[in-house]
């Protein structure tokens, strides 16, 4: 019990990062690893150790922040892209503007291509991680991602590749 | 050289590939500059997003993440439980009670619609809840069940839905203005992954009720059961496929002697 209290709490972490790149929004992402640490607190005596203590919560964070989606839709709280601010953008430093475009981008992706393209490229789990966590086929999951890749650089375009290159 | 898919040259990318498949991938890497463009704009986008939100896991943890706090809050609230559901129980008792004696008078076409909208609405509200997702403890599960039982003059069990890996949280008493007697009871259980299943169950709102509907509704899919004495919409976000398969344990167990669960 003792262990899993420790995994739990070194993962919060990445969950954090995870959450705001979801949201791109300080506060909603800190609920949303709130609500799935309470969660995973409470059903931790359920936890029969399949696979990772870390893939099992970013399932909950998935799920939580999936709910949370559906709650805005109900509650109709669209908010306008332009409107957005921007949250997560690094300081003025080269390849500033193509970050911050970046993040637009993603913004505007549908949420199970976001799910998935965070998880490959910013959690840097295996395709077969991320597809358990997401519930979704191999297939399925690189499909996602795919087509996330495309919108990005539709969105984003090729000559910003420049500036991106002085980022690494 | 045979061509390289698409799939192989992304999972290339993001460093899936086993070593053999790596070499044969930079082999034709080698003489196809438009291919390794695009696996460099794959990379390059990749590098962005970490450097756009990595920075996050190095801030600060906020103090309301703590797990060490986190637990604590857990173990005072499991404590105060205890108060507010014995009244909690009373209330969803009366509701179908007083439900079952009114019933027949409000069989309006559409019923079975009204029912299923409002049980997926207050399906919404709830499952976002965490610490007031149910009144009534699941622990109090017993005492819930052989009132409502004694109510509605029929063997009416809160289904046990772990064998469909759910734990059992709890109910709350909800307001129903579709049926009789105004009141239903919604049940919550949750599977280990944190996805909600509810249990909207009323007295049955009269004779012309449709028995069985089916709605998908995006995320969500709701079934809608009713016989004479009770009607039940379950709500969750599973494929209907899934959700019928536990439909029928539920059926059976919340009114055993009733007639079978029909798809």
């Amino acid at each position: 019990m003792v262990d899993i209290l420790h995994e739990i709490e070194a993962a919060v972490p990445a969950l954090r990062r995870y959450a705001r790149a979801l949201t791109r929004d300080f506060d909603r992402a800190d609920d949303l690893v709130q609500d799935c640490l309470e969660r995973a607190l409470a059903k931790r005596g359920l936890f029969r150790p399949k696979g990772p203590v870390r893939a099992w919560l970013f399932t909950i964070l998935v799920n939580v922040h999936r709910n949370s989606l559906r709650g805005t839709r109900r509650r109709g709280e669209v908010v306008d892209l332009a409107d957005i601010p921007e949250l997560s953008v690094p300081a003025p430093q080269p390849g500033h503007m193509a970050l911050a475009e970046l993040d637009r981008a993603i913004g505007t992706l549908p949420n199970e291509q976001k799910e998935a393209l965070l998880l490959v490229t910013l959690e840097g789990l295996p395709y077969a991680e991320a597809a358990q966590i997401l519930d979704i086929p191999l297939g399925t999951l690189m499909s996602r991602l795919g087509r996330a890749r495309a919108t990005l650089k539709t969105m984003t375009g090729t000559p910003s590749e420049p500036h991106l290159r002085t980022v690494k | 050289m045979s061509e390289i898919s698409r799939d192989t040259l992304m999972a290339y990318a993001d460093g899936a590939l086993s070593p053999a498949e790596r070499a044969e991938v930079d082999a034709y890497l080698a003489d196809r500059p438009d291919a390794a463009t695009e696996v460099a704009l794959m990379q390059r986008q990749a590098n962005a997003i970490r450097t756009l939100y990595g920075p996050v896991a190095a801030e600060p943890v906020p103090p309301r993440l703590s797990v060490d706090k986190l637990l604590q809050t857990q173990q005072k609230r499991r404590s105060r439980f205890w108060t507010s559901a014995a009244a909690a129980v009373v209330l969803v008792g009366l509701g179908l009670g007083s439900g079952w004696l009114l019933r027949g008078q409000a069989d309006t076409p559409g019923i079975a619609d009204q029912l299923i909208a409002d049980a997926v609405s207050a399906h919404t509200v709830y499952v976002l809840e965490n610490r007031h997702a149910v009144e009534v403890n699941g622990a109090d599960s017993e005492h819930l069940s052989s009132w409502l039982s004694n109510r509605l003059q029929t063997t009416l069990a809160m289904p046990d839905l772990s064998a469909s890996g759910l734990t059992f949280l709890g109910g709350r008493l909800l307001p129903a203005p579709n049926v009789p007697g105004g009141r239903a009871a919604q049940l919550m259980y949750e599977d280990t992954t944190g996805a909600r299943l509810t249990l909207y169950v009323t007295p049955s709102p009269g004779p012309n009720t449709p028995s069985y509907e089916l709605a998908n509704l995006g995320l969500d899919t709701a079934l809608f059961w009713a016989d004479d004495v009770i009607s039940c919409t379950i709500t969750a976000p599973y494929p209907a496929d899934r959700l019928q398969a536990i439909a029928k344990t539920v059926f059976s167990q919340l009114n055993p002697s009733g007639p079978d669960y029909r798809t």
